[in-house]
């Protein structure tokens, strides 16, 4: 017990060293094209990929509660939102109907085998990543309300 | 365990010194360790697979690395660790430290190359999907090689062989693959429409037990689809067909009934902004497909080489998970079952603000219906003195008799900045008879009110409460959850669900939680004490039984 302790500390030393590059993956959007994810990051504003799906209660209170807030922040930071659905094919046809449903506006693309997950080492529902010129410089999991808050200010804080 | 431990740490140390090569690596670390304890009221502590009751403290642990390098490289590995063995309701073959994926994948823009341990999918799994689920304890990748090549933008063919991973082991029997996707479409440069169509094979071959089989090594399947999207409105549909193969009867492998397979699927839906509806139809006939034949019927879920998710809405609350459905795609002709029929529709629809019933932020509505029923027809039993050999006949769109249905509605409602609350109502009905192997039909009605309360500073209070009325004096459960978010890293909870009916296994016994939370960033830690249910785990539509366990449960996710 007392070494895994010890690994976990030095990995999360590691952690606080570097900023990770997006890797090369190509995901398909609501429309059936194929976007590559690196390609889509690579911009000077600010980026969110949220993962969520469609059975993950705090991914929709997330994703629900930045909707409120959501066209304020694009005003003042230019920020955009990609929520990433890892439902597989059991729950997938719901994707697009709920986010109907909910009125969201954010681009949603289908990580239905879990490519993108799996390559980014992501365990747990809802993870959020902040993406600047196709660097992640935030990770963060799990949701409680008002949690989006702190997540406008990193991206405030990164915008210029 | 010592050397592997020293070596890891070794890694991201040795590692440190390059921050070129940090920045192309990506790891995960998953640890989930219980110290199971005796319960005065459930019984002692006792672990069935492993016929232990003495190691009280079991830990399942997973470290993924992956680096790219060269632009166009990812080396992935994946080591494991079930010591002194797995947690309970894992399967056997999940035993002691060792690596359980590897790969290397070459990607440019035109192709895609693995070799070693990879995850892949065929539309929408219905003849292949490898996947992880580690609360499952599914992992059914495939070792070998796969291939994918995109010689435009509007087409895709993927190549693939592999055996299949069964534990820390591999399979006896070989997977051949072959897909290919068209975007029609782009191809033809529409605008506003979209028109996918994809075909794909998928071979299994494994040596027979038998001098004179009646089938072949080699069986196959085939997929056709087309998907259709157009504007508002959407529409796929798909069809499978299975060759012949020997069918497992009474835990036998059998070579007097032999016979194919077929699945239809359907889904179609129209949405616009505040408004989706979705409806899905989909048809089985003995479509479990299994790496090794003798595999079939496994309780874990092992060496399944396609994906059959039940089709039912994945409730979110206790009460509502004590009846799940499982996808019937088997044959016993013992219960005349042969597979399955039903669909399911969602309507979803947000009722805009400063209206009557939308108040001043408007009320979001989520209403979910699915029937399920067995393959009406003929079932015929095995009988040699009489010269007759076990086989089925059953009509294409027939309903036998019911399995489940389903029927729920959500209403989530904003109150003011500070308060929300979703209402959840449940009507169900489950065979249990088909879906467990025995009892009775069960209709339950649930209801479920929640509660959140923001206190400023990032504190906020959750509630739940939850009841389930059924027509059978053995089920009658209340239940309950309070959530104290103290802010957005720390997070305390309680739950308790509670049956005052007549049901042995359950009866007058409180299955409780208490638990906390930390989490930074990526970086989570989670405590819980507290008594588990028998019955279903459902994760993603694919369920398997787990045992009744009174414990101290710590996991640590992390994701770098």
């Amino acid at each position: 017990m007392k070494k895994i302790t010890i690994l976990i500390s030095m990995i999360l030393s590691c952690g606080l060293l570097f900023s990770q590059n997006l890797p090369n993956i190509n995901l398909k959007n609501l429309n059936g094209k194929s976007v590559n994810v690196q390609k889509l990051t690579k911009s000077k504003n600010v980026k969110v990929l949220a993962f969520w799906a469609t059975w993950c209660v705090p991914c929709i209170n997330e994703l629900d509660a930045i909707s409120e807030v959501y066209e304020d922040w694009q005003d003042e930071t230019n920020v955009e939102l990609i929520a990433i659905s890892t439902d597989d094919s059991r729950t997938k046809k719901r994707i697009r109907p709920l986010v109907n449903g909910k009125d969201w506006t954010y681009e949603i693309l289908l990580d239905d085998n879990q490519d993108l997950k799996r390559a980014l080492n992501i365990t747990v529902l809802p993870h959020l990543l902040i993406v600047k010129n196709g660097e992640i410089i935030y990770r963060k999991t799990s949701y409680t309300p008002g949690s989006e808050d702190e997540i406008y200010e990193i991206i405030q804080k990164y915008t210029n | 365990m010592n050397k592997i431990l020293l070596f890891l740490t070794c890694i991201p140390l040795g590692l440190s010194l390059s921050a070129q090569v940090l920045d192309n690596i990506t790891i995960g670390l998953e640890s989930n360790t219980v110290w199971y304890n005796d319960d005065s009221e459930t019984g002692d502590f006792f672990d069935n697979a492993n016929n232990d009751g003495d190691k009280h403290i079991r830990s399942n642990n997973y470290l993924k690395i992956d680096y790219n390098f060269l632009e166009s490289f990812t080396a992935s590995v994946q080591i494991e660790s079930y010591e002194p063995f797995a947690l309970l309701n894992y399967s056997k073959s999940y035993e002691g430290t060792n690596l359980g994926t590897y790969s290397l994948n070459y990607r440019d823009s035109k192709l895609n190359i693995t070799a070693g341990h990879f995850y892949s999918q065929f539309g929408s799994g219905l003849i292949l999907r490898n996947w992880e689920d580690r609360q499952l304890g599914i992992n059914n990748s495939l070792q070998g090689g796969k291939v994918v090549y995109e010689p435009a933008d509007f087409v895709s063919l993927t190549a693939l062989y592999g055996k299949q991973r069964v534990g820390f082991k591999i399979s006896d029997g070989e997977v051949f693959g072959f897909n290919s996707e068209l975007d029609a479409g782009a191809l033809l440069d529409f605008r506003e429409t979209s028109l996918g169509i994809g075909l794909s094979y998928v071979g299994r071959k494994e040596d027979t037990p038998f001098v004179d089989p009646t089938f072949d090594e080699l069986t196959n399947l085939f997929s056709g689809r087309v998907d259709f999207y157009q504007n508002k409105f959407y529409s796929n549909i798909e069809y499978v067909l299975k060759s012949e193969d020997a069918i497992k009867q009474g835990g036998q492998l059998s070579n007097r009934f032999v016979t194919g397979g077929s699945a239809i699927l359907f889904n179609t839906g129209y949405s616009k902004s505040g408004f989706g509806i979705d409806a899905t139809f989909r048809r089985l006939e003995n479509m479990n497909f299994f790496s090794e034949r003798n595999a079939a019927g496994n309780v874990f879920n092992e060496s399944s080489i396609n994906y059959i998710p039940g089709l039912t809405k994945q409730h979110d609350y206790l009460l509502t998970n004590i009846f799940v459905y499982q996808a019937q795609s088997t044959v016993n002709l013992d219960t005349s079952q042969s597979g399955e029929i039903g669909g399911q529709l969602d309507l979803f629809y947000k009722i805009k603000k400063e209206t009557l019933l939308g108040g001043k932020y408007g009320t979001k509505i989520a209403l979910n219906a699915s029937y399920w029923a067995g393959l009406s027809g003929d079932y015929i039993q095995d009988n040699p003195d009489a010269g007759t050999l076990p086989s089925y006949e059953v009509e294409l769109f027939g309903f036998g008799g019911k399995y489940f249905s389903d029927f729920s509605l959500e209403i989530r409602k904003k109150w003011s900045p500070k308060w929300r609350s979703i209402l959840y109502f449940v009507n169900q009905s489950y065979n249990k008879k088909i879906v467990e192997g025995s009892g009775a039909m069960i209709t339950s009605n649930i209801g479920v009110i929640e509660s959140t309360h923001k206190l400023g500073n990032g504190k906020s209070i959750r509630f739940e409460a939850q009841k389930l009325n059924s027509d059978s004096a053995k089920h009658d459960w209340t239940g309950g959850t309070i959530e104290y978010n103290l802010n957005s890293k720390f997070s305390v909870y309680v739950n308790d669900i509670y049956n005052n009916g007549s049901d042995s296994d359950t009866e007058k016994t409180h299955f409780f939680n208490v638990g906390g939370s930390y989490t930074k960033g990526a970086t989570r830690l989670g405590l819980n004490y507290g008594r588990q249910r028998a019955g279903l785990l459902c994760v993603g539509g694919v369920c398997r039984f787990v045992a009744e366990a009174t414990g101290l449960t710590a996991n640590i996710t992390m994701s770098l």
